[in-house]
């Protein structure tokens, strides 16, 4: 218990009258409240709590004339140095839980911090991108590749960053669909993912022996120019950055239809006896104008063949779509001016354009493969 | 005084004494004002007296109104040094200028006559570095607060003084409890070693906060720890101005004329609360501090001074009423004092601020409240 | 009641369940304690077993160390953290290692409870929290509670632990609030964190005082749509660095706060951690709100020194800005 005396109020003043009491035993107050209203001779005088605690005793009541240096009011206060209340009517609202008792936390989208700025940086959303690192890390070559990936695609996006054209009067907007849409797909996928490069040159057929089938004649090239370059008829796998050399030939044919073009696939065509070959297009082709291919017709083909010839074109760029890494273009077969010896000559000629995947396909490998198509192409029979 | 309880020797094999020791003790001026010994020089002026008696009802009135700076929240936590006063004038008349002192936190008699002013005293209290910046003596320890540290830094000043043939001393205190850490001992016995020119005053109050000496220690007398560092250490009524300063006086001339180090124990009373949180009716008796007043060096003084015929009571209120002048002007300057900016925290914490507090600097400066008042 | 009551009646409880606890330090009994942090066990328990002792923290260390390993269980008390550094030498040298270098034959189970931290108005050398230097010693362990219960169940877990336990108690915390704190013995577990907040965008880790400033600062997150979620560390060491972890995995940001200074303060150790098993999943970098490198001032400006809550609020905003 400690006794606070009436302190000197100033000049000498040797007592004052109690006015007012602010406090009352039992109270708790902090220092600098207002305890009592003093008068003394000069003035009305606010005394505050000196130091904080629990009120226990006052000195003297209403009306009562207390010396300066007398006992006012008694205290029990708790410390020793420093200002610090008796105690506190702050309520603590305890709302804690003890750490590591919870499950394991599945961390989400745990990326290093390089690929997470460039994700940023590109505005892509972490959660859809796959880690290729352990437990699912996210690297930065996996930011980079989902972000080609997804440049290509963001034109086919509809909730994309970019706006819709504006349509001029009188033309309609006509969403792409069906064989449409997916032919969207695939070639920006190829142009996203594949360093393309193409080798052209011609076939002179003019020692056929009957004209022809032309289809035909195609595929038993690209048969016979796979057995010389195999290389050819593979996969690529970019995630392991491995090529699939495959032990069959899966050929997707282009087929255009009023649809939209269709890519079927023949099956095995190196099992496969010209008149199966023949049996296998037609169905194909049939199929594909009734739109009635299936979509296990439509995948895992090894190579490719677009025979536009026999609409129009000579050269051509034809794209690859992955995993695939090559495709022959044959164009229309015309009479050209050729040299024979020093003369000149006109014969029938089919233009042919190999493209190819050039991250695993080198151009000798795609030469050696295109001189093998025109080798067997120029055979008579 | 403390009475020895009877021990006996707990050896009883003939063992022949190669040592002993002896504590003497000084008065010269009683509680009812009489010598009672020879009266030194200064005590034999009456200007000189009246001069510590000034001194002592002046500390007196400063330290009755920082309590009560303390107990309308103008000031920090406070240690009262109530019942000091002939302990801390006494010290402070016998040295000299140019001599160091190392306080611990109380002493503000000794303080203010070497010349601390009482706005300082206000402002270190207050929470204010400045306080510690003293205008003289520029070569002062500040208040120590780690208790019984200051008694090796006083050990190193003197060494230094010795090193470089200064005819200067250094003076500590400590308190009661403050003889139970080890640094104390340190310092006597590296002072004894070196034969260093310091002098060491224990201010015996009676009290460590709560725990009185008798559960400190078992000696008979904080005096006779000097005895385990093989100088001398002498007791004296450190309620009596004339006896401190007289032995002091005489401990301080030995020590500059290169015979070492002595530790004085002052025997006196904490009058009020260790500071002014402290309640200390929690743990001593109102009978107690009762007897202490009968005792407290102040009415001895005036007492001899009116025996005198040199103190009348007219001189008594005027004496009071310029104290309280003085006491409130220096009050009004420290309140008036705004506080430091943040930077204060950094300016002086190395010679020249390192780069990486220049950045901490600034930050806190963005941050930093508003000056507010006390 | 407040924190210093909880804290005393644990005391109480241990002292009345275990008859090998032993109160010592200046101005514990009689006075019951510079803070009442121990009134009434002296009046309790007698004075053998709350006792004052001489004024030296050395003494009070050292004898823990001679008590303890000769099977009492000393409760000291430093009085204020700013005064522990002469007991820093039985500390380290003694009790720490007291276990390890006698394989196990002796060891100390020593409480060293202190006031920490400032914001009290005290004098100099009174608002010291230079919790670093205990941290960084291998063999003691380091706890600072942050509300009424919390005090009392994690300080009877320090008293009932086999090994050294620095217990340092906020000052600013003593009184500030009350709580519902039941006398029923029960201990919370030492080495874990405690979860103030759940929250999904921001981790903030704090201890001691300074919860006081970060739940206000969360406040002010949340009515600016910020949820934060807030760990009490409670355990300084070791620390409980799984559910720090686990927090930053579920928000991806971390701010640290703490009263101490910011050079080798206790954060940069949490920092480290996470940089070291959290990187990948942090979204920015890791901030600390901390004390300044400098001498905790006298208290006129020790608000100054002290981390606001506007502090707070940046750092949290900092980590959230791209």
């Amino acid at each position: 218990m400690g006794t606070f005396k009436l302190p000197d109020l100033g000049e000498g003043l040797a007592e004052a009258e109690i006015l007012e009491w602010h406090v009352k035993p039992g109270d708790r107050v902090l220092v600098d409240q207002p305890m009592v209203s003093v008068e003394t001779a000069k003035a009305v005088v606010e005394v505050p709590v000196p130091y904080s605690g629990t009120v226990t005793a006052l000195h003297g009541t209403v009306g009562d004339i207390v010396a300066t240096g007398a006992p006012l009011i008694d205290f029990d206060s708790g410390t020793v140095v420093g200002s610090m209340p008796a105690t506190s009517e702050v309520e603590y609202v305890d709302s804690a839980k003890i750490g590591r008792a919870r499950g394991g936390v599945a961390a989400r989208n745990r990326a290093v911090p390089m690929a997470r700025a460039l994700a940023r940086r590109f505005g892509l959303d972490l959660a859809d991108i796959a880690g290729s690192g352990p437990g699912g890390l996210i690297k930065l070559d996996d930011v980079l590749a989902h972000a080609q990936m997804d440049a290509a695609q963001s034109q086919l996006r509809p909730e994309g960053n970019q706006r819709a054209l504006a349509v001029p009067a009188g033309a309609t907007a006509e969403p792409l669909r069906g064989a449409r849409r997916a032919m969207a797909h695939s070639m920006t996928l190829s142009r996203a993912q594949i360093p393309l490069s193409t080798v052209c040159d011609d076939a002179d057929i003019h020692a056929w022996s009957q004209r022809g089938d032309y289809m035909l004649r195609l595929i038993r090239a690209m048969i016979s120019a796979w057995r010389a370059e195999p290389a050819l008829n593979a996969w690529y796998d970019a995630a392991s950055n491995s090529r699939i050399l495959l032990k069959h030939i899966d050929l997707a044919i282009a087929v255009d239809t009023p649809g939209g073009l269709i890519v079927p696939v023949l099956r095995n065509i190196q099992n496969k006896t010209p008149e199966e070959l023949r049996a296998a297009i037609a169905a194909q082709k049939d199929a594909a104008h009734q739109r009635s291919t299936t979509p296990e017709d439509l995948r895992d083909f090894t190579l490719m063949l677009s025979n536009f010839g026999t609409l129009a074109g000579r050269y051509g760029i034809p794209l690859v779509v992955p995993p695939a890494v090559a495709i022959l273009g044959a164009g229309k077969v015309r009479k050209d001016a050729v040299a024979v010896g020093d003369m000149v000559a006109a014969h029938r000629r089919m233009p042919l354009s190999l493209s190819f995947d050039h991250r695993c396909i080198t151009g000798g490998e795609a030469c050696r493969f295109l001189a093998a198509v025109i080798g067997d192409l120029e055979h008579p029979q | 005084m403390l009475e020895a309880p009877p021990r006996k020797p707990w050896h009883n094999s003939q063992m022949r004494t190669v040592a002993e020791f002896k504590i003497d003790y000084k008065q010269i001026l009683d509680p009812r004002g009489e010598i009672v010994a020879p009266l030194p020089k200064f005590a034999a002026e009456p200007a000189e007296v009246l001069r510590m008696y000034r001194a002592m009802t002046r500390v007196r009135v400063f330290d009755a109104k920082a309590v009560n700076l303390q107990r309308t929240g103008q000031l920090g936590t406070y240690p009262s040094s109530l019942g000091h006063e002939a302990a801390h004038i006494g010290v402070g008349a016998a040295m000299q200028p140019e001599d160091v002192l190392a306080p611990v936190y109380r002493e503000f008699g000794t303080q203010l006559w070497r010349g601390v002013t009482m706005k300082e005293i206000l402002l270190y209290w207050g929470g204010d570095e400045r306080g510690n910046d003293f205008g003289r003596p520029r070569h002062d320890f500040a208040w120590c607060v780690p208790i019984a540290t200051q008694t090796l830094h006083a050990a190193g000043a003197a060494m230094a003084f010795k090193l470089r043939k200064e005819p200067r001393c250094a003076l500590a205190y400590i308190g009661d409890g403050g003889t139970s850490e080890g640094a104390f001992y340190e310092a006597l016995n590296l002072a004894g070693a070196g034969t260093l020119p310091v002098v060491f005053v224990i201010v015996n109050n009676g009290w460590a906060i709560s725990v009185p000496v008798a559960r400190q220690t078992a000696t008979q007398t904080l005096a006779q720890k000097a005895v385990a560092a093989g100088i001398p250490g002498v007791q004296v009524d450190g309620n009596d101005v004339f006896a401190v300063r007289d032995t002091v006086a005489e401990a301080l001339n030995a020590a500059r004329r290169g015979a070492g180090p002595c530790l004085i124990e002052a025997l006196t009373y904490r009058l009020s609360d260790h500071t002014t949180a402290d309640d200390a009716s929690r743990y001593r008796s109102a009978h107690e501090v009762k007897e202490a007043w009968a005792l407290e060096p102040l009415i001895r003084v005036r007492q001899y001074l009116r025996n005198s015929g040199a103190w009348t009571e007219a001189e008594e209120q005027a004496l009071l009423k310029d104290c309280t002048r003085e006491v409130d002007a220096a009050v009004n300057e420290y309140l008036n004092t705004p506080k430091q900016s943040t930077d204060a925290m950094f300016d002086t914490l190395f010679a020249e601020l390192p780069l990486h507090l220049r950045e901490q600097r600034a930050i806190a400066r963005k941050y930093g409240a508003k000056p507010r008042g006390h | 009641m407040t924190m210093v009551e909880a804290i005393a009646m644990a005391h109480g409880w241990e002292m009345q369940h275990d008859p090998s606890v032993v109160v010592i330090g200046q101005d514990v009994g009689a006075n019951g304690g510079v803070f009442r942090a121990t009134a009434g066990l002296q009046a309790r328990f007698g004075t053998d077993r709350v006792q004052d002792t001489p004024l030296a923290e050395a003494t009070i260390a050292g004898m823990s160390v001679g008590m303890a390993t000769h099977g009492l269980k000393p409760v000291a008390e430093i009085q204020f953290m700013g005064f522990m550094y002469p007991a820093l030498d039985q500390i380290v040298n003694h009790m720490s290692r007291m276990r390890y270098r006698t394989r196990g034959r002796l060891s100390c189970p020593v409480v060293i409870r202190t006031p920490h931290g400032g914001g009290i108005h005290a004098p100099e050398h009174h608002s010291e929290s230079t919790e670093t230097m205990l941290c960084h010693i291998p063999g003691i362990r380091v706890v600072c509670p942050s509300s009424p219960a919390r005090a009392y169940g994690l300080l009877l877990a320090a008293i009932r632990d086999p090994d050294p336990v620095m217990f340092l108690e906020p000052v600013r915390l003593y009184r500030a609030m009350r709580q519902e704190v039941s006398d029923d013995g029960q201990a919370l577990p030492l080495d874990h964190c405690f979860i103030l907040r759940e929250g999904s965008d921001v981790t903030i880790v704090t201890w001691g005082a300074m919860t006081i400033e970060t739940l206000r600062a969360v406040g002010e997150l949340e009515s600016q749509g910020i949820s934060a979620e807030v760990i009490d560390v409670a355990t300084l060491s070791p620390i409980d660095g799984e559910t720090i972890l686990a927090s930053v995995a579920k928000t991806g940001r971390l701010v640290i706060v703490h009263e101490a200074a910011r050079n080798v303060g206790v954060g940069a150790e949490i920092a480290a951690l996470v940089a070291e098993h959290g990187l990948y999943d942090l979204h920015a970098p890791v901030q600390r709100v901390t004390g300044f490198d400098t001498i905790m001032p006298l208290f006129r400006l020790e608000h100054d020194y002290i981390p606001c809550v506007q502090r707070i609020v940046d750092a949290v905003q900092l980590t959230l800005t791209d």
